[in-house]
């Protein structure tokens, strides 16, 4: 039995200690906003938030997670924050398949977090885990500037 | 059936070490590559006593459950080891993967096992009944081998700190992110009064180890740089005969015309031209 805290509340995962956090909040919790792409930390689709920090969670295993705090997009998508990048994601069609996108944003959050006002150079680093097939980045990088600016002093 | 044995401190999982058949887990970023349904887990993840760093007159002393984003963040460490670890995957796998996991998964390719070895670092290694202390470069038996007993963990790693200033490093891979070293290179390289003090080199991802050679860089220790220029041909050759590159994703004979550019151009930026 392993308990955390998935989106503010606290959740008891009856899986195997080995088994992928991916895994558990597709299957054991129907969390489907985060996404697999490739089982190899390679793509970033199944980005969430652990502890304050963006990872992986199909290199998560769940037992490592005891007492943590996951923030899926699920559980983000209630703040002011997410509204702002919401907004500018969708003002300059920074989405098109959307496949990337909610471990996109959660990635956009981490960036914004440590850095309320980051360079084009910092933006491209920190986005740099998450692949998109669509839409070349440059819409999202873009996006996540605007957000900078639109958001100043949520970050 | 048990997969996972989550603990506080290391004597808690010294214990557990010591009975129980488990692979230790830090930051799960190579071992969940390859995830088997039956392994067992021990996480050392949430062990304060693993994520520390501190310093003593020599060294810097690294806890092995330290995060690459923990050592970038760090200003007390040396600029070569975050130069490094600032190349290694992207933000996601630096704030999960450690510099142990990163040793101890024992790929010639560990960037961060790579700096190790070129300042001649020393690992500490701790079981119940005790712990030994051995240079980076004893630990390793092949790839993917260690000394590591089945009881034992490592428990810190103790970089020397002088010495490391003036550094070359350059990582071959494919692309900017996400990239696995398909050469690695660094050298370091001291002079003072016009002599050179000390020069060490270390390839990544070459042979089945990473590849150190002090027997060869010492032919330029001892030496002005105007001596070294007389014996750089010498240095360049008798380091091309030493080195076999392995066949992998690409040739050995790029493997090894990079390394030959790589450690020559070391050189020259440090005058040696």
């Amino acid at each position: 039995m392993i308990r955390f805290i998935l989106n503010g509340k606290e959740v008891v995962s009856k899986a195997s200690e080995n088994t992928r956090l991916l895994d558990v909040l597709r299957q054991e919790f129907e969390i489907t906003g985060v996404k697999c792409g490739c089982k190899e930390g390679e793509c970033g689709a199944c980005s969430v938030i652990l502890d304050g920090e963006l990872v992986n969670s199909c290199m998560v295993a769940v037992g490592s997670i005891q007492g943590s705090t996951v923030m899926t997009i699920e559980g983000y998508r209630g703040t002011e924050r997410f509204a702002v990048l919401d907004k500018s994601y969708a003002q300059v069609s920074a989405v098109q398949c959307g496949f990337c996108t909610p471990g996109m944003v959660l990635a956009s959050e981490c960036i914004l977090e440590k850095n309320p006002d980051p360079s084009e150079e910092e933006i491209r680093a920190g986005i740099s885990g998450n692949l998109c097939r669509c839409t070349g980045y440059n819409a999202i990088v873009e996006a996540i500037g605007i957000a900078a600016k639109e958001g100043k002093g949520l970050w | 059936m048990v997969n996972g044995y989550a603990v506080h401190t290391l004597q808690e999982a010294l214990e557990v070490r010591n009975g129980k058949k488990v692979t230790p887990y830090a930051g799960g970023t190579d071992l969940m590559i390859q995830a088997k349904e039956d392994a067992v887990y021990l996480f050392l993840n949430k062990i304060e006593e693993l994520k520390r760093i501190t310093e003593d007159d020599e060294c810097i002393r690294l806890g092995a459950a330290c995060t690459f984003t923990q050592i970038l963040e760090d200003k007390s460490v040396p600029e070569i080891l975050r130069t490094a670890v600032s190349q290694i995957g992207a933000p996601a796998i630096r704030n999960m993967g450690t510099i142990g996991g990163n040793i101890c998964n024992a790929s010639p390719k560990a960037d961060s096992a790579l700096i190790f070895f070129v300042a001649d670092a020393k690992l500490r290694l701790i079981s119940k009944s005790g712990e030994r202390i051995l240079p980076i470069a004893d630990f390793y038996l092949g790839r993917g081998k260690t000394t590591l007993q089945e009881d034992e963990l490592l428990a810190e790693v103790l970089m020397p700190k002088k010495g490391v200033g003036n550094f070359y490093y350059q990582k071959v891979g494919a692309r900017n992110a996400l990239a696995i070293s398909r050469v690695s290179f660094v050298g370091i390289l001291s002079v003072e009064k016009d002599t050179i003090i000390h020069c060490a080199t270390a390839f990544g991802a070459i042979e089945s180890t990473i590849v150190r050679k002090p027997e060869i860089d010492q032919m330029l220790i001892g030496k002005t740089i105007a001596e070294a220029r007389e014996d750089k041909e010498a240095y360049l050759r008798t380091y091309e005969a030493a080195i076999q590159p392995i066949q992998g994703r690409v040739s050995t004979e790029y493997r090894k015309q990079v390394c030959m550019n790589l450690l020559q151009d070391f050189l020259v930026q440090n005058g040696i031209s």
